[in-house]
């Protein structure tokens, strides 16, 4: 969620999303979602000699997982609020592991999962 | 050492907390080092780390983290450091 | 365990400064200090690490990355490594490319 609410906060910002194809396209974010997937506005490829195709392209909605990195206005980011965000995405994200790992140690002991005699659950250590 | 009777994969990988490990990733690359710890996606925190690569040492870092995908697998190495 | 108990009673606050119990937490100890991250595809990068996620997704800031490629010489078959060098102010990384992290100055 860390992510998705920084890029949501660059909508509007023109940015450089490399693809795992190598693939560079500059463009205006326009919308981003949970997954990162993002699209793009007056979409212009950074190497269209290598990528004709692409010329006509305005316009386009990316799947988040092909991309590689997205080249960011260093001006319009606020690091510290990022390294804070980061640190309490930490612990959130350890608190619900342990949440999560205490419940499936109380399922088990419930017998909850059924079968499985003497066998134990493969929990991440908390 | 005799093993406990019936133990899981991860009762293993617990008990080489601390220990000299070999880690083997998807790509052939091996690395050395003492295992300081891991976590349920296989996520590695290494100390003293080797890189080897074609069994060259190619690289040392301090302290490595692995992300989980990549290890193939976790070997417990004979060799003290 | 009784780290654990520690922690607990220190309270969330706390619970974001202490210890590497888990490999996530070398991490979040590397933030504002300069990382070196392995890619796939024979990527480097070097930079100051602004955020993070579980996923290894990452902001890094003042990042040189650094593509090396193989080439086979067609006359002598031997192996010719090239480096080719970018320097990129602020970056996003997405982390399922991501192999290895490490703070560059106690390594390599």
């Amino acid at each position: 969620m860390l992510f998705y609410s920084f890029f949501k906060s660059l909508i509007g910002k023109e940015i450089v999303v490399e693809l795992k194809n190598d693939m560079s396209l500059l463009g205006t974010l326009d919308s981003v979602d949970q997954y990162l997937n993002m699209k793009l506005l007056n979409v212009e490829v950074t190497d269209a000699e290598k990528f004709p195709h692409m010329l006509a392209v305005r316009n386009i909605f990316i799947r988040g997982s092909v991309i590689r990195y997205v080249h960011l206005p260093a001006d319009e980011v606020d690091v510290e609020l990022l390294q804070d965000a980061s640190r309490r995405d930490a612990a959130q994200a350890k608190a619900s592991a342990k949440v999560q790992a205490s419940q499936a140690k109380s399922q088990q002991q419930k017998g909850g999962h059924g079968g499985g005699g003497g066998e134990r659950a493969v929990v991440p250590a908390s | 050492m005799a093993a406990p009777a019936r133990t899981n994969p991860s009762d293993f990988l617990k008990e080489l907390s601390g220990r000299p490990v070999v880690v083997k990733l998807n790509s052939g690359v091996d690395y050395r080092g003492l295992l300081s710890c891991l976590d349920g996606y296989m996520n590695i925190a290494l100390e003293q780390t080797e890189e080897y690569v074609n069994g060259q040492l190619k690289k040392k870092y301090g302290d490595a983290f692995i992300r989980g995908n990549n290890v193939l697998y976790i070997s417990g190495s004979k060799t003290k450091k | 365990m009784a780290a654990t108990a520690a922690l607990e009673a220190a309270g969330d606050h706390q619970l974001a400064e202490i210890t590497v119990e888990e490999p996530l937490d070398l991490v979040r100890l590397c933030i504002d200090e300069k990382i070196y991250v392995k890619m796939r595809n024979d990527r480097e990068l070097t930079g100051v690490l602004y955020a993070y996620d579980q996923h290894l997704n990452m902001i890094l800031g003042g990042v040189v990355e650094v593509i090396t490629v193989t080439e086979i010489d067609p006359e002598t078959y031997e192996e010719i490594y090239k480096e080719t060098k970018r320097e990129i102010p602020m970056l996003f990384v997405r982390g399922d490319g991501v192999i290895l992290i490490s703070p560059p100055t106690r390594g390599s």
